[in-house]
């Protein structure tokens, strides 16, 4: 091993393999100059790990919280999953209807949404009306879902020329599987209407096709005001 | 130090969290920034320079944060995600002031810098002030690769996913601020 081949930074991380870390040591016992650099940049690194630790002051979070005050409510994504099949079909139809009025802005709805506001299921409720009530709640939510997802798509596909082709194709991708996802809890759907696994399988899928669309929408919007470091995240989340 | 490959219940909680401040929970953000703040504040004083200026940042940081905490997935720990939105606002900020400035911003692929052989080491030992000094000469990628894993203690696997590098530019980065530091301390020993 001569001098160029010396693994410095390896060295002084010690991150070598024992084999290299033997090699390495040989060649600093006849290498006065590569061992005064190893020991040098040893020395850095230890002393850059006891830097100084200072706290914010005391204030900030006073500042900070009365500049928060003047934001709007944070955009929700994370929102807490439900327990009841009643929830979800709330939370459902909420979730698309946020995306609507404040992701895509552009695309009131055409009527009010109808937002089931009753509680869970009763289970004193007879059998079939069980079934109807939650039918009805699912379909609800379904009809909400596939709005936010037209809305979506239709500013993705609107914008999607200002992707990278690479970025696009793989979304393409991305999206086919969604919906082919889509499609075959649909099928489950119908032939098992009551099945809460089919349910939730479709509106799992119809989920994930709206925040691929939402994040779609994002790195146009971060594209366009000149924001790479943020595009460039979203292009590789988007790319996984 | 905060891992970016969280055990589930560090991302359960994390993410519990973000939901709790995107549903307006009284309390909630104050909770974030009483676990981040500190170290947080820390990493900006040493990319800006100076604590005012570093004051300004992290709210900025905290203020993204709550913005976009809605896009908070629990694919990583909170804490990774918020140095990623601190050391993208951060290196945005240097570079506009580089540019209006007139200077040239670096980039995360330069070549390293020929290290100078010295028969015996230079360094000794290390003056404190003398080190935040040199760190402040460095250029801003290569400063916040090495403030995050020579200060912060993250590994290079961490450091790229921060950045939205590689691995390999990672270590190159903070080889090469080793190198610049070592450089500009030597001239004082």
């Amino acid at each position: 091993m001569n001098c160029h081949e010396f693994p410095l930074a390896d060295c002084v991380d010690g991150t070598l393999s024992p084999a290299d870390e033997r090699a390495a040591e040989r060649h600093l016992e006849g290498c006065p100059p590569c061992r005064a650099l190893v020991a040098d940049l040893r020395t850095v690194r230890a002393a850059a790990f006891t830097l100084d630790r200072r706290q914010p002051p005391a204030d900030l979070l006073d500042r900070l919280q009365a500049r928060l005050k003047a934001e709007p409510a944070p955009r929700s994504r994370v929102l807490a999953w439900p327990n009841t099949r009643g929830a979800w079909a709330v939370w459902l139809a909420a979730a698309a209807t946020l995306m609507l009025s404040t992701i895509v802005g552009v695309m009131p709805l055409s009527r009010s949404a109808r937002v089931p506001s009753t509680p869970a299921p009763n289970t004193t409720l007879e059998g079939s009306a069980l079934v109807d009530s939650v039918e009805a709640d699912l379909q609800a939510a379904e009809s909400h879902y596939e709005r936010a997802i037209q809305g979506l798509e239709q500013i993705a596909k609107t914008d999607s020329g200002e992707l990278d082709p690479q970025v696009a194709a793989v979304l393409q991708k991305n999206l086919q599987v969604v919906d082919q996802a889509i499609d075959e809890s649909r099928a489950a759907l119908k032939t098992e209407p009551a099945s809460s696994r089919a349910q939730d399988g479709l509106f799992e899928a119809m989920r994930t096709k709206v925040a691929l669309l939402q994040q779609t929408v994002e790195l146009i919007n971060e594209m366009r005001k000149g924001n790479q470091a943020e595009a460039g995240r979203l292009m590789q989340d988007l790319s996984r | 130090m905060p891992s970016s490959k969280p055990s589930g219940d560090v991302r359960s909680a994390d993410v519990e969290l973000a939901a709790r401040i995107g549903s307006g929970e009284a309390g909630a953000f104050e909770a974030l920034y009483r676990q981040h703040a500190g170290r947080l504040y820390n990493l900006t004083i040493r990319m800006a320079g100076g604590s005012v200026e570093a004051e300004d940042l992290l709210q900025d940081v905290f203020l993204l944060a709550y913005r976009k905490i809605g896009s908070y997935r629990g694919d990583a720990s909170l804490g990774t995600w918020l140095y990623r939105l601190a050391m993208n606002h951060c290196l945005d900020v240097l570079r506009s002031r580089q540019t209006r400035m007139g200077q040239v911003t670096d980039s995360m692929d330069e070549p390293d810098a020929a290290p100078v052989p010295t028969p015996a080491p230079t360094l000794t030992t290390v003056n404190r002030i003398d080190l935040e000094r040199a760190i402040d000469a460095l250029p801003p990628a290569c400063r916040a690769a090495f403030l995050l894993h020579d200060v912060e203690g993250f590994g290079h696997n961490e450091v790229a996913d921060i950045l939205g590098v590689s691995e390999g530019t990672s270590k190159s980065q903070v080889h090469k601020a080793r190198l610049r530091i070592r450089a500009r301390l030597g001239t004082r020993a």
